[in-house]
């Protein structure tokens, strides 16, 4: 399908967002409705390096997380989980391998849900295998395989489809490490967003078919690595005055997957998500202070405050002291839930979300920008240029140093050079063409010359 | 919508990178570090400010003057990124400003070269490559940038590299260092096989490895393995192990932070 552009928010205003409450819940897997009043916790996991030496090794290991995530749901008392499976290069690369994992997964869960009533899904995160050793390789046989690792988990029992695509990666690595602004818009805002329509389209074609949810994308590829790049406030990497116009920009493109059929819940890792939320009403994964055991960031409260499922990014299944980590960060996962949907039910939800909010609003340029009335505002630029997807990027950016800079002006402290990095990304922004053919072309030519791994043909130029 | 108080909010948290900020800005500091000499200086300030087209401009000018293009190599460029490198160190400049420096620095290497008969002589040579299995390479390709910044040959294998091109590439170019790099849990198991393989051979070669989910405690379970946490360790392992410290226990014992 081709995609239907946003052109309007789906919340009349800021305050109207809340966790727990979508303005368009999905049904899901085990009797669960994702946004409709109360938070899932999404627990993710991965397997131990050891366990991908064979297929019937993953399966065990994914058998053993399965079962130890449920029995500790159970045990504890909570009503409802999602599992996350992201695929290891094996399970895409041969799709039988995931469709076995994700049907010896929901094979158990049915089990659980059969016994005990708990309500449950599986998503499964397709590995974006599109490259090959010297180049990605967006098109062609690659992609077959990618499609046909969807269709089968999806006929195999996942419940939820998602990705963390790549397009515009091979641009984008090399132009945030030279603080290239015009370089991210291209990558992210343009080629992003050209193979996000792609992908999505097909993505959601198989979702129809098979009878499941096309979940959503996430810019793990690039605005997360913007944000992993920078660091904390001592690192030297990256200005996170940068890392967040990264961020902004990555909204209109992760939008890209609503507009071509997706419906949510997004998925964990797209910080992004507050914003896309904020313009299609849908559901959305978030993860913040739960995923420090995969990375830091400096949001891990502000995050929670609209998130519809609660995920702990990533963590290598192993033993602990309170059992497996599967176990003891679902578990966490489930009680952060149980206080968000605690204030659901007494009617406090916005009391506690903003108790989230102000706790890492001024931590950082990134937090500041993604508290949701910011978001909000990010939103509004991307939707007034909503059919152009070079100039809503391009808003969303200038948008987001506006932010900034009012911040600054008030309670968020910036050091000088994240100030500097600001203003000359600012400049550097209100420098270019509002014309996206001459962007385009100009990019085209720059970036072929720059980025000897850039092939325009993967993105049909 | 709730809010602080300036008070109510030192309470909450601390801005240490505003708190701790140098008093001197980049352009100051580099001042001070640059060479005078009157051809050396354009070169290094060319480098530091990452203009490729002003650093040719100013080798040029050198040669020119009857100065040897090899020479220029280290007494010029290497200089001029000694600044950036030393600026970096101390927290004064961000990564993409190495990026854009070393991008400008390796590009006046080749005006040296195509200008010279003699090849330049490095501090060494190390071996980079991406696990089998993984195609996620920015941290690679800091890795690679900052070694060269620093003076070292680096042989870049590139992505996804099988076990056995690996240690081919180690015989053939006998490196004073290899580097591994992975994403994720399940490829960096490559580097157990890559050192297995090495040790096989009897090639004790220390073996740097780091990024995205790898591990000291991962790292340190094979025999030539000394874990790096950040991209900016490999030039200082490599500097150590020119040094000296060519020992794996030695190199642990100094790098190993946790």
């Amino acid at each position: 399908m081709a995609a239907t552009r946003y052109t309007s928010m789906a919340y009349a205003s800021a305050d109207e967002m809340s966790f727990g409450v979508s303005k368009h819940p999905v049904k899901a897997g085990l009797g669960l409705e994702i946004g409709a009043g109360y938070t899932i916790p999404e627990i993710n996991y991965a397997p131990r390096p050891e366990a991908g030496a064979s297929k019937e090794k993953l399966i065990k290991e994914y058998e053993r997380i399965t079962t130890d995530v449920m029995s500790r749901m159970v045990q504890v008392g909570f009503p409802a989980i999602i599992l996350e499976t992201e695929h290891v290069q094996q399970m895409s690369n041969n799709p039988s391998w995931g469709a076995e994992v994700a049907h010896a997964q929901k094979t158990i869960m049915e089990e659980y849900h059969d016994e005990y009533g708990i309500k449950c899904a599986l998503r499964h995160t397709i590995g974006d295998i599109r490259e090959n050793r010297e180049f990605p390789q967006l098109r062609g046989d690659k992609y077959a395989v990618f499609l046909e690792a969807f269709e089968q988990c999806a006929k195999s029992g996942a419940d939820l489809l998602s990705v963390e695509s790549m397009g515009g990666k091979e641009v984008f690595d090399h132009a945030v490490l030279r603080n290239d602004i015009p370089g991210m818009l291209y990558s992210i805002g343009c080629l992003g967003s050209m193979d996000m329509e792609m992908i999505w389209s097909d993505i959601a074609a198989i979702a129809k078919k098979t009878g499941t949810v096309a979940a959503g994308d996430t810019d793990c590829a690039q605005a997360n690595t913007a944000m992993f790049i920078g660091g904390g406030l001592l690192d030297k990497n990256l200005a996170h005055t940068l890392a967040i116009i990264a961020r902004a920009i990555s909204a209109p493109r992760s939008l890209v997957a609503y507009e071509c059929g997706a419906v949510g819940p997004g998925k964990d890792c797209g910080y992004e998500n507050i914003i896309v939320k904020a313009i299609t009403g849908m559901p959305m994964t978030q993860e913040g202070k739960t995923s420090t055991c995969a990375h830091s960031d400096v949001m891990g409260n502000l995050i929670m405050q609209c998130c519809d499922c609660w995920s702990n990014e990533s963590v290598e299944y192993h033993g602990e002291f309170g059992g497996t980590t599967v176990q003891c960060w679902s578990e966490n996962l489930a009680y952060d839930c149980a206080l968000m949907n605690t204030a659901l039910e007494t009617k406090n939800e916005k009391v506690l979300r903003d108790l989230f909010m102000l706790s890492d609003r001024y931590r950082d340029p990134q937090s500041y920008v993604l508290a949701y009335d910011n978001a909000y505002k990010v939103g509004q630029a991307i939707v007034k240029d909503g059919n152009d997807i070079y100039l809503r990027a391009k808003n969303a950016a200038i948008e987001c140093c506006d932010i900034v800079s009012e911040g600054a002006a008030g309670k968020l402290a910036l050091s000088r050079f994240e100030t500097k990095a600001l203003a000359d990304a600012k400049a550097s922004l209100d420098s270019l063409t509002d014309d996206m053919d001459k962007f385009m072309d100009d990019c085209l030519t720059k970036y072929k010359s720059e980025v000897k791994v850039f092939l325009p043909e993967n993105y049909g130029l | 919508m709730l809010d602080f108080t300036e008070a109510s909010l030192k309470k909450i948290l601390t801005r240490y990178n505003v708190a701790l900020e140098k008093e001197m800005t980049p352009e100051e500091a580099a001042e001070e570090l640059y060479p005078k000499d009157e051809f050396v200086y354009p070169i290094a300030k060319a480098i530091f400010e990452g203009e490729e087209d002003d650093v040719i401009e100013g080798l040029q000018a050198a040669m020119d003057a009857g100065q040897n293009p090899i020479t220029l190599i280290d007494d010029a460029l290497m200089v001029g990124m000694g600044v950036v490198t030393k600026l970096y160190d101390d927290g004064v400049i961000f990564l993409p400003n190495v990026m854009m420096s070393a991008d400008a620095m390796l590009n006046g290497i080749e005006f040296c070269k195509e200008n010279s008969e003699t090849a330049p002589v490095t501090k060494g040579t190390v071996v980079c490559h991406v696990a089998e299995g993984d195609v996620h390479d920015i941290g690679k390709n800091i890795v690679t940038a900052l070694l060269r910044a620093n003076g070292y040959d680096v042989v870049d294998l590139g992505r996804d590299v099988p076990v056995d091109e690996v240690v081919a590439s180690v015989i053939a170019n006998k490196p004073l260092m290899v580097t591994g790099t992975a994403l994720m849990t399940t490829t960096m198991y490559a580097f157990k096989e890559v050192n297995d393989k090495l040790v096989e051979k009897g090639l004790k070669v220390p073996f740097a490895c780091g990024g995205g989910a790898v591990n000291q405690d991962f790292v340190s379970q094979y025999a030539l393995g000394v874990y790096g946490e950040e991209a900016a360790d490999a030039p200082k392992i490599a500097d150590a192990i020119i040094a000296g410290t060519n020992n794996i226990a030695a190199l642990r014992d100094k790098f190993h932070k946790h």
